[in-house]
Formats: C-alpha cells, sequence, structure tokens
C-alpha cells in the first residue's frame, strides 16, 4: 500500500507545482500585451525585459515598472550588432560578424550559446521551429558577403549549422506566416517562398508594388515597410499576397 | 631714483606696444582654416538646444514620411519610424481604408517597442516611455538619460541623408542636428 500512497502524494505535489508554474506564466502574458515588430530592430521585449542592442552593446531594461524602465544588464560585445529577435527562450543577434544566440532562462542576464559566424555582412533574422533565416546584404558599408539568404539548422541552439545559401538583390527585412517565406529586395521586390522544405525554398513569385525595406505578417495581413510608406497585402492564403492599400 | 622712473615707463609702454601687437597678431591666420577654405554649395547642419530637441510631441494630423525605417503593429495600429524624426501613427482597423493618423516628434529616434500601454523608443541616447493609452494625448512618462552612450555621437541626422559636401560636425554637449539646409559652405566633409 505504501509504495501506492507516496508517489500518489508526489503526483499530487507535481500538479500543484505545474500548475503554480503555468498560472505565473499566464499572468505575466495575459496582463500586458506586445505587438509585433519587422525584422529589422534594435528594440525587443521578452519576459517582461526590455533588450536593446546598440552596435556593440547588449542592454537589458527591467519592465517591472512599465512607465519607468530600469537598466539591470549590459554585456560588451565585441562585434558590430545590427538587429535582435526573440524566439521562445532565446535571442538571436544578427551581427555583422555571424549570428549569435543568446539564452534568456535568466531574463535579466542573457548568456551566450551559440554561433554560426560568416563572412562580414549585415543581416536580420527570423526563426521558425529548428530553422534559422537569416538575410545577407552586400553593400559597401556591410561588407564582402554574398547577398542573400542563408538558411541554418539550429536542432542543436548550441552549434547552428549553414544549410543552404539563395543569392538574391540587396535583400533586407524578413517574415514568416506558416510555410511561406517574405524576403524584401528592396527595388528589386518582395520574394514569396514556399519554405515547406525550409533547407531548399522554392519561390512562388516576386512582388513588385513597391522598394520592399521589412515586412510584419500580422492577423492575416501583411505588413510592408516601403521606402515611400506602407503596403498592405490579405494574407490568408500566404503563398497568394493580394494587394489591399499602398499608404503614402 | 628720481631717474628711474621715466625710464620704467618707456619700457613699459614699449612693452605694452609689443604686447598689443603680439595680441592682433594672434588672430592672423597662417595657415588657412577650415572657414576660409572655398566655398561649396551643400548641406549645413541645423542645431537646436538640447532641451528643446529632446521635446516630444504628439501632432494628430498626417505627416509626410520622409526617411522610412523600423515597422511595429500593435493592435489596429501601425507605427512606422521616420528616422531621427519621430514616429508616424497608421489606423490599421480597416485594412482597406487604412491610413496615416498623428505623428509623434521624437527627434534622434530610430527604435520602437511597445508593451501594455506604453511605448519604448529612443530620443538620440536616451530611452524615452511614451504612454499611448490614450491615442489623441500621448505622453512621454519618463527618459532614462544617455542610456545608448554609442548612439550620443551616432545619431541618424549626424549627417545628412544625401549625398554630398556638407558642414563637418562633432559633438556638443549643449546642442544636437534636428535637420539640415542647403546653403554655401566651407568644402570640408563629404558624403558618398
Amino acid at each position: 500500500m505504501k509504495i501506492f500512497i507516496v508517489p500518489k502524494k508526489l503526483l499530487i505535489l507535481l500538479c500543484v507545482v505545474f500548475l503554480y508554474s503555468c498560472q505565473k506564466e499566464a499572468a505575466t502574458n495575459a496582463s500586458v500585451q506586445t505587438g509585433k515588430s519587422g525584422s529589422i530592430t534594435r528594440f525587443t521585449i521578452a519576459k517582461n525585459y526590455l533588450y536593446v542592442v546598440t552596435n556593440h552593446y547588449l542592454s537589458v531594461y527591467s519592465l517591472s515598472n512599465p512607465a519607468k524602465p530600469e537598466k539591470v544588464h549590459t554585456s560588451d560585445l565585441n562585434y558590430d550588432i545590427e538587429t535582435i529577435y526573440p524566439y521562445n527562450n532565446y535571442l538571436f543577434l544578427g551581427t555583422r560578424t555571424g549570428l549569435y544566440i543568446y539564452s534568456i532562462d535568466t531574463a535579466s542576464a542573457p548568456s551566450l550559446i551559440g554561433l554560426a559566424k560568416h563572412a562580414r555582412s549585415c543581416d536580420p533574422v527570423v526563426v521558425n521551429d529548428s530553422v534559422a533565416f537569416v538575410t545577407l546584404k552586400s553593400s559597401s558599408s556591410c561588407g564582402p558577403a554574398q547577398a542573400g539568404l542563408y538558411i541554418h539548422d539550429i536542432t542543436d541552439i548550441n552549434n547552428p549549422v549553414l544549410k543552404t545559401t539563395i543569392p538574391l538583390p540587396d535583400p533586407a527585412g524578413l517574415g514568416i506566416q506558416d510555410s511561406i517565406l517574405y524576403v524584401c529586395c528592396g527595388s528589386n521586390g518582395m520574394k514569396v517562398f514556399n519554405i515547406k522544405d525550409p533547407y531548399s525554398p522554392t519561390l512562388i513569385s516576386t512582388q513588385t508594388d513597391g522598394n520592399y525595406l521589412d515586412v510584419i505578417p500580422y492577423n492575416g495581413i501583411l505588413i510592408c515597410d516601403d521606402m515611400e510608406g506602407i503596403i498592405l497585402y490579405d494574407i490568408h492564403e500566404p503563398g497568394k499576397p493580394v494587394l489591399i492599400k499602398k499608404i503614402s | 631714483m628720481p631717474f628711474d622712473l621715466p625710464i620704467k615707463t618707456a619700457c613699459m609702454k614699449n612693452l605694452l606696444f609689443i604686447f598689443c601687437i603680439l595680441l592682433l597678431t594672434s588672430c592672423w591666420k597662417f595657415n588657412p582654416g577650415y572657414h576660409s577654405r572655398p566655398k561649396v554649395w551643400g548641406n549645413k547642419p541645423v542645431y537646436a538646444a538640447v532641451d528643446s530637441a529632446k521635446k516630444i510631441l504628439y501632432d494628430p494630423v498626417m505627416h509626410p514620411l520622409i526617411n522610412a525605417g523600423n515597422i511595429y503593429a500593435f493592435k489596429d495600429a501601425i507605427f512606422q519610424v521616420d528616422v531621427g524624426r519621430g514616429i508616424h501613427v497608421i489606423d490599421n482597423s480597416v485594412p482597406a481604408n487604412a491610413h496615416r493618423v498623428g505623428f509623434i516628434t521624437i527627434n534622434g529616434c530610430q527604435q520602437i517597442s511597445i508593451q501594455g500601454s506604453y511605448l519604448y523608443t529612443n530620443s538620440y541616447s536616451d530611452l524615452v516611455t511614451i504612454d499611448i493609452s490614450d491615442p489623441e494625448h500621448m505622453k512621454i512618462v519618463s527618459r532614462l538619460a544617455n542610456t545608448f552612450p554609442e548612439m550620443a555621437y551616432d545619431y541618424p541626422l549626424i549627417q545628412p541623408e544625401e549625398s554630398g559636401y556638407y558642414e563637418c560636425t562633432g559633438y556638443r554637449e549643449d546642442s544636437v542636428i534636428v535637420g539640415w539646409v542647403k546653403d554655401s559652405i566651407p568644402q570640408g566633409c563629404y558624403k558618398n
């Protein structure tokens, strides 16, 4: 009998702990709503902290008093940082020397856990499940890497592996909706890829309604950052964007 | 002793004269300086005192987009940074009828993120928190000064946006650049 009682007690204890952890998580998530950023950004909010990258620093601000952020941490990083992208428990830093991955298990003090070096370049990042999509721009200010879409396998988060490179003209921001990837290529249009097989994307179409800088897939609408304003597409069928409106 | 005085006075007079001459010549330029260089047509910085440049104002009318920057979607709104100038607010409640509704003037602005009722952005090297719970009356609620030291020297308008000659600039304690105007300037810096 005793043998059965002890596991039962343990089970109850475990359930209570589990419930409690859920409640806590829900409390922090439900009370405050964040929006969605484009992929080119140096500010991001996760776990009630604001993470900011400047050229050589990663800084962390506590938002426990949301009206008055307080700096709680700064890392001096020895590389030129371009962008920051949060995914699950990680921060992905696009830098001019590679893709750096930080764990935010301890949200107030991110720790470097993985990196994929590449030639000097600029690069926003988006992440889907176990795949990281990075665009590298090759311009005088960004460096000599071949411009294109770089796809990394991040199944082992500590050791990202470059799987595929697709040359693209002047790529910038990018975004994912379901199995569709949108890549902004400035005046060369916006490339729409099917990424069902993430390591061999197929180009579905190129949209040419503007000079595309960045995108946000948002509630069935694709918000495009255009040199002249904003372009909106209906993406209820993500592979077939339908132009809704150009805001100049 | 009685003879000493006039001699001394004469000496002093001479010294004073030499000193005056030296003082005058100190203004002479033996090497042509920046401002005596040949003039060219280019961009001249517009400075504003830090206090007035860092004022944050919400104007509930549309402003033209000058230099498109980062974008952010929050609820029914889209925010678009106008690099160095501020943030455009777009009403996206009906996407087919989406339109600009206002502009938040934030000089030195580049970044944006939002959580709950608060928009976080930068103004030069400061982290700024803006209460957006009442969209018609957005207001600044806190400012963390010089928390991004790199941005004090490297803010968007430190150089003009277009290529060509521009008047060289440097860090100033009491003022920042809020814009550029065309003028005849000494041939100095050049942007490719």
